[in-house]
């Protein structure tokens, strides 16, 4: 009997210890889509490596507690080698096979778009770092209906990135040249990014007072000089490179060659690769990120962030910071699930995602989306002393509080 | 009683033309040397057509559907190339801005307005078989390598049109259009209606090249694909049937951009630019031009080659420009040439022209 007792007791810790076991198995499948290979491939490896380091984190510290669950991310990667049918697939895969409860990516206009008309009838969420997007985030787009409810665009809106670059890089630069800057050249890649990013800088500019000429090149250009040689005939206090990193890489070096201006900005390149690269100018050059630079970071919380995403084996490149705006969703979007106690209800995490705010690492003031599910937040700018390669001296202008004049915000 | 000097002329231009006749029939005949037995070709196409209609039903996922409709509606451009080519020979390397000429039009008139997928489909397909028509006009007067060169052009022209054409085009961003306008009881939001909807499209395809091929239209291109100062000198309007040829091409590609449209329902210039037109020129080549099947089988390489064998985009262009070299010196008329071969070496014939022809192979 005493057996039979012993037996018993053991069987239910048994019993216990396996539903325990099955409780802390409890997956929550969400997919990555991203370009781990193909032209894309710098921009794209910064979303897998985010969220690894995001998946991790969440799992180490214990998983998400939904209701009486518990559950640990289980990441699902797809590469779409820059290719929007891959995407499309990769999608209909995650969404459909998987079943997916949400996905992150993917790193251009035209694969998120393509990609939302499937995550949305599925009620997928979407978490695309495209500031584009607002090209289509409007109110019956997001509507309970529309066919972006379900997306969120994690980087700013794009007249607020502008506007808070363009403060940012004024202010810096005014300080070290003669006179105040008046004339901007903004040199930026003739393509859908480029297009529509140029549209708000220039216009961002106007409103600090600039007289902007835009001049674009072909997207894959590699000799700039032709182009360069002409802007130096307008004489401009700074040429702005603007979208994209990749190619300013390129023209920068050509254009100190020619002496073009007496200042530059360069967008999406990070102190960090610019002292990597060794490269040096004679005249004050200034560098934003993407939103927040890992070479030279004000922040603790950004320092240590990078620290831990570099650790997980991530390369360092000019759009590593790219990271950072996909980073804080997954806790964000962990908080929506604890707060809603469901992990199938997505209308109700919309409705918390969009009510709620969150602290990340991104920006130092909480992260709010706004009613087209657009978050907010500064973009960091830093300036290279001149003759130097790591000397930077940063700053982060808050965004505008409207879009400036002839900005129809979208 | 003696022949004049006058009917003497006559009889030899009568033998000339004759022999002219018999030459160019031998020539236009050489890919046909070993027809496949008509059985073999019935059961084939029977084969074909039920994995085909079968695929969404044998569970390999969303994933693996979603390529075969990208690699169905890319064939369905593939056969406008592939009989503007294999058929005509004249070569293009901007066939993907024809379809994207399709593409734009059903899209602008779905954005500005607001006619659905099948109202704007016979005026997008139209349009691209106008387009087609226009760009082959220089082939009148120019051929080959020069022809490929106005392609290609062609293609980067279209490209900056689109991307500076404001909202109309949509500039770089592109255009958004709805799901396809439902039939009655069919919603092309399920996937698998979607796959129907494209596989509908590629039979109508295969039948119109098949039909081509065997009629009396398919030898007459073939004639001027041989010997374009031969054909003409027997009668044939070269001219005429070079841009006839070329305008159905473009009805081909306006039907796979519209299908390819309303399979993303977001389109952007990116789409229809050189690399995709060279990926056409690249499938069409590989796939064997000259066969009934090989456009399909061009599609399927290149689409499923990188899903396949995990090949980042690198690595595909490296694999499909060795699989191209292959071709060109082992299979000079393709894949579909090698299964032919392969099939006729078994049955105990054997094609070395490696051009089985119009539905043979």
């Amino acid at each position: 009997m005493r057996q039979l007792g012993l037996g018993l007791t053991m069987a239910a810790a048994g019993l216990a210890m396996a539903l325990q076991t099955a409780r802390a198995d409890e997956e929550l499948p969400i997919g990555v889509i991203a370009a781990q290979s193909g032209s894309f491939v710098s921009a794209g490896n910064t979303i897998v490596g985010a969220a690894n380091l995001a998946a991790q984190q969440i799992n180490d510290a214990g998983g998400i507690k939904v209701g009486d669950k518990t559950y640990k991310i289980k990441l699902y990667i797809r590469d779409n080698r820059t290719d929007v049918n891959v995407s499309i697939a990769a999608a209909r895969e995650l969404v459909n096979d998987i079943g997916v409860k949400a996905i992150w990516g993917t790193e251009t206009h035209d694969f998120s778009v393509s990609m939302a008309k499937i995550t949305g009838p599925a009620k997928v969420l979407q978490f695309s770092g495209n500031s584009s997007l607002g090209a289509v985030l409007d109110d019956k787009a997001v509507a309970d209906d529309g066919w972006l409810h379900y997306t969120f665009q994690s980087e700013p809106q794009e007249w607020q990135r502008s506007g808070s670059t363009a403060k940012g890089v004024l202010s810096l630069l005014t300080s070290q040249l003669k006179s105040p800057p008046k004339h901007s050249v903004v040199f930026v890649g003739n393509d859908a990014t480029g297009q529509y990013l140029s549209s708000h800088y220039v216009k961002a500019l106007e409103a600090e007072g600039q007289k902007v000429d835009l001049v674009q090149y072909p997207p894959d250009t590699t000799d700039f000089s032709p182009l360069l040689t002409r802007i130096k005939g307008m004489k401009p206090d700074i040429v702005h490179f603007w979208y994209n990193g990749d190619s300013t890489l390129t023209a920068f070096p050509q254009a100190l060659k020619l002496g073009v201006a007496p200042s530059y900005f360069l967008f999406g390149v990070d102190p960090g690769i610019y002292q990597e690269r060794s490269l040096k100018a004679d005249v004050p050059v200034t560098l934003s990120c993407v939103p927040v630079c890992w070479g030279s970071s004000p922040f603790p919380e950004v320092k240590q962030y990078f620290e831990k995403y570099f650790g997980l084996g991530a390369a360092k490149g000019p759009q590593s910071s790219v990271s950072l705006l996909y980073y804080d969703y997954f806790f964000w979007y962990a908080k929506a699930l604890e707060k809603v106690g469901k992990i199938d209800d997505p209308d109700a995490v919309v409705a918390e995602l969009l009510k709620s705010d969150y602290k990340g690492v991104v920006s130092p003031v909480p992260l709010v989306f706004n009613k087209h599910h657009q978050v907010t937040f500064a973009t960091e700018v830093c300036m290279v002393e001149p003759n130097t390669s790591d000397q930077f001296k940063c700053a982060v202008e808050q965004p505008p509080a409207a879009p400036p004049p002839g900005d129809n915000g979208g | 009683m003696p022949m004049t000097d006058n009917s003497a002329a006559k009889t030899g231009a009568a033998t000339e033309g004759a022999r002219a006749r018999d030459r160019l029939a031998l020539l236009t005949a050489d890919n046909a040397s070993v027809p496949l037995p008509a059985g073999v070709q019935a059961v084939t196409a029977i084969l074909l057509a039920a994995l085909l209609i079968a695929l969404p039903w044998l569970g390999l996922g969303y994933r693996f559907l979603s390529i075969a409709i990208t690699t169905l509606y890319t064939a369905i451009g593939l056969y406008g190339l592939g009989l503007q080519f294999g058929q005509a020979g004249i070569m293009s390397v901007g066939h993907a801005a024809l379809m994207g000429v399709g593409a734009y039009a059903s899209a602008i008139l779905s954005v500005q307005l607001g006619l659905g997928f099948w109202t704007s489909l016979p005026f997008a397909m139209a349009l691209s078989a106008i387009v087609g028509g226009v760009i082959g006009l220089p082939t009148l007067r120019v051929g080959g390598q020069h022809y490929i060169i106005i392609t290609f052009c062609f293609c980067a022209l279209f490209v900056i049109v689109l991307t500076n054409g404001g909202t109309f085009t949509g500039s770089a961003t592109g255009l958004d259009v709805g799901s396809v306008t439902p039939l009655p009881g069919i919603n092309f939001d399920k996937l698998s209606n979607n796959y129907y909807l494209v596989l509908a499209a590629l039979f109508l395809a295969l039948a119109a090249t098949y039909l081509i091929g065997i009629s009396r239209y398919g030898r007459t291109l073939r004639a001027i694909r041989e010997n374009e100062q031969l054909a003409r000198s027997v009668g044939i309007n070269v001219d005429l049937h070079k841009l006839g040829v070329l305008m159905v091409s473009g009805l081909f590609a306006g039907l796979a951009g519209v299908l390819q449209l309303y399979y993303l329902r977001h389109i952007s210039p990116t789409l229809f630019g050189a690399f995709p037109s060279l990926y056409l020129a690249l499938m069409v080549m590989l796939g064997g031009a000259r066969y009934l099947y090989g456009p399909l089988i061009g599609a399927v390489i290149v689409n499923f080659l990188p899903e396949v064998l995990n090949l980042d985009p690198v690595d595909s262009r490296i694999a499909y420009g060795v699989c191209l070299l292959l071709v060109i010196l082992l299979l000079p008329g393709g894949v579909a040439a090698g299964i032919k071969n392969i099939y006729c070496a078994l049955a105990g014939g054997f094609d070395r022209q490696g051009g089985g022809l119009n539905g043979r192979a």
